[in-house]
């Protein structure tokens, strides 16, 4: 795709997630800033997606896109088409919910066909927005949390495609309750962490982030994933 | 590229379908921990649907040096059962008349075996074993996004990084022998690994020291003075399995001849053509098979008239150091 095919892609889809018919009033347009605030509360727990705190939060919906495949052997589109992001900080944590539509929950591998959903937050490192948000590459690295449905939430860097590498870090919760259309997935982690456990959300007016998305249904994993084709912002 | 090239000739005809080199390799390696349902060495009856079932139309490999992506992913079912029997309970605690299995059986690994093609008493069949290929060309490899799978220098055995895995299973799906294996228990994929802490000591991998019939050798391709060198390049009477899934494999079979007798005529002689048709072999070793069955044939009838033969003494391969060359 050319990036003007790219540009116009993208803008069409602004439009549409500007025009989607909203079901909370907290839900907001997206804006053309492309910005997500962030809630200051302090002294809740939001680390469960049915918080109270939650009815608060402003939620923005946005559009996926099939993730740019990065190897030949990832085939097939992803069918998740958009997700509601809302983000909480409490004290010196930041909360993150994700929920969008999936009509079946794949919670366990219990054949050799089968995959779990999943969703994933990301972060540039360095907290600059010109990392790509393809995964990163091999100087500017990103910050992953992934929540998977059979229970597992896994800090992750990476530094291009196929490089995602486990990091090691107690401190990345992630609790998800099945919706009547999907699910609802708060990750939450402190906005400071050492050098090499991510991105440091410490001290940030703005922070770049991107979203993904998984439905096991369809055989997604890997590349083959719904996201945000470009960095949106956190503002705190 | 490795530097160099380890690789098996497997003689098809001195099979005698015991399964010790399973055995061996299962009780080695995949007897525990998720991999139960795994026979990274199996032998399976040829005319026949294999393991895993019909794992020759489960796509995979290449054409014209592209990677294929429709592959599958086997199901579980296809591998067969894990069932375990209850003999303690009937044969050491005297509970019980019957050893049966803890579920009913409905596949296996080696569900069809003997059963092979034709009509009693035309009915003809042969043993082949199989196990990961070793590929110079391993689909696998080429479709693994986290370059987890690699090929060792020293020796070209295709080995799957443990670290590296996410369970992805595109090699699976990319393998058009079906031999990569995802475990439900680790969720990350695992293959036959050649046994190369064996090999790193000059000892032949398990499955090819057990076997009884002494029809696996092993060695590097470019050892011109060794039996995979000879059989291979000089006699061509190894050939590979499917060469034309573009993997280049490194397991070379000696096509099955004279396993069954000619078939029988109609007054109860014996004919003179052989039972198993030659289309059946060529499908499975490709277009040098009748040259190979014919070298092969030509050197036996030699031994027959007290000639001497290279070819079948290399065949006989006497001792261990004739066979293995590590």
């Amino acid at each position: 795709m050319n990036p003007s095919n790219l540009l116009k892609q993208l803008a069409a889809l602004g439009m549409a997630a500007a025009t989607i018919g909203l079901t909370a009033n907290t839900v907001q347009a997206a804006p053309a800033s492309k910005t997500i605030r962030v809630l200051s509360a302090a002294g809740v727990d939001a680390a469960s997606p049915e918080a109270a705190i939650w009815n608060k939060a402003p939620a923005t919906q946005i559009a996926l896109q099939a993730a740019f495949p990065g190897h030949g052997s990832i085939v097939g589109t992803p069918v998740t088409e958009r997700i509601t992001a809302q983000a909480v900080r409490a004290g010196d944590r930041l909360f993150v919910k994700l929920a969008w539509n999936d009509r079946n929950a794949n919670t366990a591998i219990k054949d050799t066909g089968q995959f779990v959903d999943g969703a994933a937050v990301q972060f540039p490192v360095n907290g600059k927005a010109d990392t790509t948000p393809f995964m990163g590459d091999p100087v500017n690295a990103v910050n992953v949390w992934h929540w998977r449905a059979d229970g597992r939430t896994e800090n992750l860097v990476a530094k291009g495609f196929g490089t995602s590498t486990r990091v090691p870090f107690e401190g990345l919760k992630g609790t998800a309750v099945r919706t009547n259309s999907g699910w609802a997935v708060v990750m939450s982690r402190s906005l400071k962490v050492k050098p090499d456990e991510g991105a440091s959300l410490s001290g940030k007016g703005t922070m770049p982030v991107a979203f993904a998305a998984w439905d096991g249904d369809n055989q997604e994993r890997d590349g083959l994933k719904a996201v945000t084709l470009e960095w949106w912002q956190l503002r705190f | 590229m490795s530097q160099r090239q380890l690789a098996y000739v497997f003689d098809l005809n001195k099979c005698i379908g015991c399964h010790t080199c399973t055995m061996a390799c299962k009780q080695l390696w995949t007897n525990r921990d998720g991999r139960e349902y795994m026979y990274w060495n199996n032998v399976e009856s040829r005319p026949g649907k294999g393991y895993p079932k019909n794992w020759e139309q489960k796509g995979g490999g290449f054409k014209g040096g592209v990677l294929q992506t429709d592959g599958k992913i086997p199901p579980k079912e296809d591998y067969g059962g894990t069932w375990e029997y209850n003999l303690e309970e009937v044969l050491l605690q005297g509970k019980g008349n019957q050893v049966v299995p803890h579920e009913k059986p409905t596949w296996g690994v080696n569900w069809d075996e003997d059963e092979g093609k034709g009509e009693f008493p035309n009915n003809h069949y042969f043993y082949m074993p199989r196990i990961c290929n070793h590929c110079s060309n391993p689909a696998c490899l080429a479709a693994c996004p986290r370059k987890a799978i690699y090929k060792r220098p020293e020796d070209g055995l295709v080995v799957l990084d443990q670290e590296r895995c996410k369970g992805y299973r595109y090699c699976v799906k990319a393998c058009p022998y079906g031999k990569v294996y995802f475990n439900l228990q680790t969720g990350k994929s695992e293959k036959c690994i050649g046994c190369y802490p064996r090999v790193e000591k000059g000892t032949p991998p398990a499955c090819v020291a057990q076997c009884v019939g002494k029809i696996r050798f092993v060695g590097y391709r470019d050892d011109k003075d060794g039996p995979i060198y000879k059989l291979v390049e000089q006699w061509k009477v190894a050939l590979p399995l499917h060469a034309e899934y573009g993997t280049q494999p490194n397991v070379f079979y000696v096509p099955p001849m004279n396993v069954t007798p000619p078939p029988f005529e109609e007054d109860g002689r014996l004919g003179d053509k052989p039972r198993i048709p030659l289309a059946d072999i060529e499908a499975l070793f490709g277009p040098g098979t009748k040259q190979a069955l014919e070298t092969l044939g030509r050197e036996m009838q030699k031994r027959r008239e007290a000639k001497p033969s290279e070819l079948t003494e290399i065949l006989i391969g006497y001792t261990n150091k004739d066979r293995y060359r590590l």
